[in-house]
């Protein structure tokens, strides 16, 4: 278990003392391996709070987290006896504005930043910079470019490689497809689902898009005013009828097998999540 | 960072609250004016009586008060002490000798640096601070130790106590009645009161409005600025920045690494919120309406002329007596 939430809770304070609760009362466990989650629920609803203790840059108020080993809670800041820092290595998280982390000259330098903080040397870093920018779709002319006359959606591909550079065990990604046109969005996401099959490495998604979370995720977290109010496979989450209460969408593909097999009098075998599969599923339907 | 106090308004009713905010400014400066002229102790603490009857009468509490006083601290001990020691007219007070040996050195070092590492755990920091100067001061006056090899003497003379003692009465009213202004009126409002007073100006071409309009811009951006400096600085830990630990070099990084996203977000800022001002027709210099107009009651003409009443009677007492 690399993540462990136990009773987790998070209180804002604010100007008049009076705390916002952010979080509330959550449990949660998630593998070091193998998972693609995705993180789904309204503005304000704490998904990016939770993300946030999730490499410990946010310590709960009450309850624990335990990541890798390492036990956070509210007393973990004061007493200094833990360092932080080793679990930002192990846990990356990109933010959802690029703007909050890009400031080197180029966008070589800023990608090596990450890395050379946790004591990469700066050759290894260069190759990992150079290895990346070809990952997140960019290529290795964009090295030598300043960061901040780049595109919205290229400074935010830049600040997801300097993520990935630091080589992460569990990837946190909030919001990365925001502010993405369509080709560029469903590239990265395949990118993220490759760093999932191929290194089988932990992917957290934070997202409002139901095409992704039912297209790619093998788990979806639902948050709702501080709660985790689902936990669990996308599937069901969908088959349910009420879902609206949480402020969701059916997902694209859903939306169109549910009208086709009203409207053919079919039953899918297996309701398919993809384009890939719905056509697969309709050439056996034609049969 | 968010318990700041001096400047902030705290919403509350009490006829300070119901003031007009130039009439609130221009008491503030003629009471200034008067603690200024006041140069006997006595009239000072009759001052300071005054105070803590507005005070009073506007229903602030003396902890609110105190709390904003409270960065000043080190500022009022300094000053205090400076006078105290160097101040040497009129009737000797108290005497005492310092005998300056290695041990009795060693001795007030180590009393000092104990006093460093302890008082994080003490409650009453004040008077733990005192304490320790106290002992620092019997440790040297102690002829016990062998091997003196100088002496000094630490004598408090009856103007330097008095001296120490008005000016710090002064700097406690100045912060006394400045806060008393923040705490009750609101940003927006203290604003507007200084671009009326200011207004004025015109005739010597200086434009108060935009003095004005630039001074509440800043105001508000001071919150969000600071909101901003800390997502910058999750950000940036994300990637392992510690900005609690690290060495001297490393902390350089660390400021550029929150600075140079600071800086581009802020023009970025100021750019969008010059789109949006020039969207909505905002031209400077050119006439306009105001959704809120302030207007002068009978409570304000009552007000300022007891201020310039206390005024009258500072520069009187002076001149007089």
């Amino acid at each position: 278990m690399a993540i462990k939430f136990e009773r987790v809770s998070f209180q804002y304070t604010s100007m008049d003392n009076k705390g916002y609760l952010a979080l509330a009362d959550i449990n949660l466990s998630i593998n070091k391996t193998g998972e693609f989650i995705t993180l789904i629920g309204e503005t304000g609803s704490g998904k990016s709070t939770l993300a946030q203790h999730m490499n410990a840059l946010l310590q709960p108020t009450e309850g624990r987290v335990h990541i890798f080993g390492i036990t956070v809670d509210d007393k973990t800041k004061k007493q200094r006896k833990i360092k932080l820092n080793p679990i930002r290595k192990q846990v990356g998280l990109v933010f959802q504005f690029p703007e909050y982390q890009l400031f080197e000259e180029t966008v070589e330098k800023d990608i090596m930043f990450g890395p050379k903080n946790f004591g990469v040397s700066t050759e290894e870093a260069a190759k990992r910079a150079e290895k990346m920018i070809e990952v997140v779709g960019l290529d290795a002319s964009y090295l030598k470019r300043s960061p901040f006359n780049l595109s919205g959606g290229e400074k935010k591909r830049v600040s997801i490689a300097g993520i990935l550079a630091m080589e992460p065990e569990i990837l946190i990604l909030d919001e990365p497809t925001s502010g993405l046109d369509p080709i560029g969005r469903n590239a990265l996401l395949d990118v993220f689902y490759n760093i999932h099959t191929e290194l089988d490495k932990t992917v957290i998604i934070i997202t409002h898009d139901m095409n992704t979370v039912y297209e790619y995720a093998k788990r979806v977290m639902v948050m709702r005013e501080g709660v985790l109010v689902y936990d669990g496979d996308p599937v069901a989450l969908f088959s349910k009828s009420n879902i609206d209460r949480w402020n969701l969408d059916v997902p694209d593909i859903l939306g169109l097998t549910r009208d086709l097999e009203a409207k053919f009098d079919y039953k899918f075998t297996e309701p398919p999540r993809s384009r890939k599969a719905l056509f697969k599923a309709l050439e056996g339907m034609l049969k | 960072m968010k318990n700041i106090v001096i400047g902030r308004y705290i919403p509350g009713n009490s006829f300070l609250y119901s003031l007009d905010p130039r009439t609130k400014i221009l008491a503030l400066l003629i009471l200034m004016i008067g603690v200024f002229v006041i140069d006997h102790i006595m009239h000072m603490v009759y001052a300071i009586a005054i105070i803590f009857l507005v005070l009073l009468l506007g229903k602030i509490s003396i902890k609110r008060i105190y709390l904003g006083l409270r960065p000043l601290l080190f500022l009022l001990i300094f000053t205090f002490t400076f006078q105290i020691i160097f101040n040497r007219h009129g009737e000797l007070l108290f005497e005492e000798t310092l005998y300056y040996s290695p041990v009795s050195i060693a001795l007030a070092a180590a009393i000092g640096i104990f006093w460093f590492f302890t008082k994080r755990f003490i409650k009453f920091r004040l008077l733990y601070f005192l304490m320790t100067l106290l002992a620092i001061g019997t440790v040297l006056s102690l002829t016990l130790f062998p091997g003196t090899f100088a002496t000094g003497r630490f004598a408090v003379y009856e103007e330097g106590l008095f001296m120490a003692l008005f000016i710090m009465l002064r700097l406690i009213i100045i912060v006394t009645l400045s806060t008393m202004l923040t705490m009750t009126t609101k940003p927006t409002d203290l604003n507007l009161g200084l671009e009326q007073i200011l207004a004025p100006l015109k005739i010597l071409r200086i434009n108060a409005e935009e003095i004005a309009m630039i001074i509440s811009i800043s105001l508000r951006y001071i919150p969000t600025l600071l909101d901003e400096a800390n997502k910058i600085m999750l950000a940036q830990a994300s990637r392992g920045v510690d900005f609690e630990e690290g060495k001297m070099k490393e902390k350089v990084v660390q400021i550029v690494s929150l600075l140079v996203p600071m800086f581009i977000i802020s023009f970025k800022r100021s750019d969008d919120l010059a789109n949006a001002m020039e969207a909505r027709s905002f031209a400077p210099g050119r006439p306009r309406t105001r959704l809120h107009v302030l207007t002068w009651k009978r409570l304000d003409s009552c007000v300022l002329a007891l201020s310039f009443l206390l005024l009258v009677t500072a520069i009187l007492s002076r001149v007089l007596l």
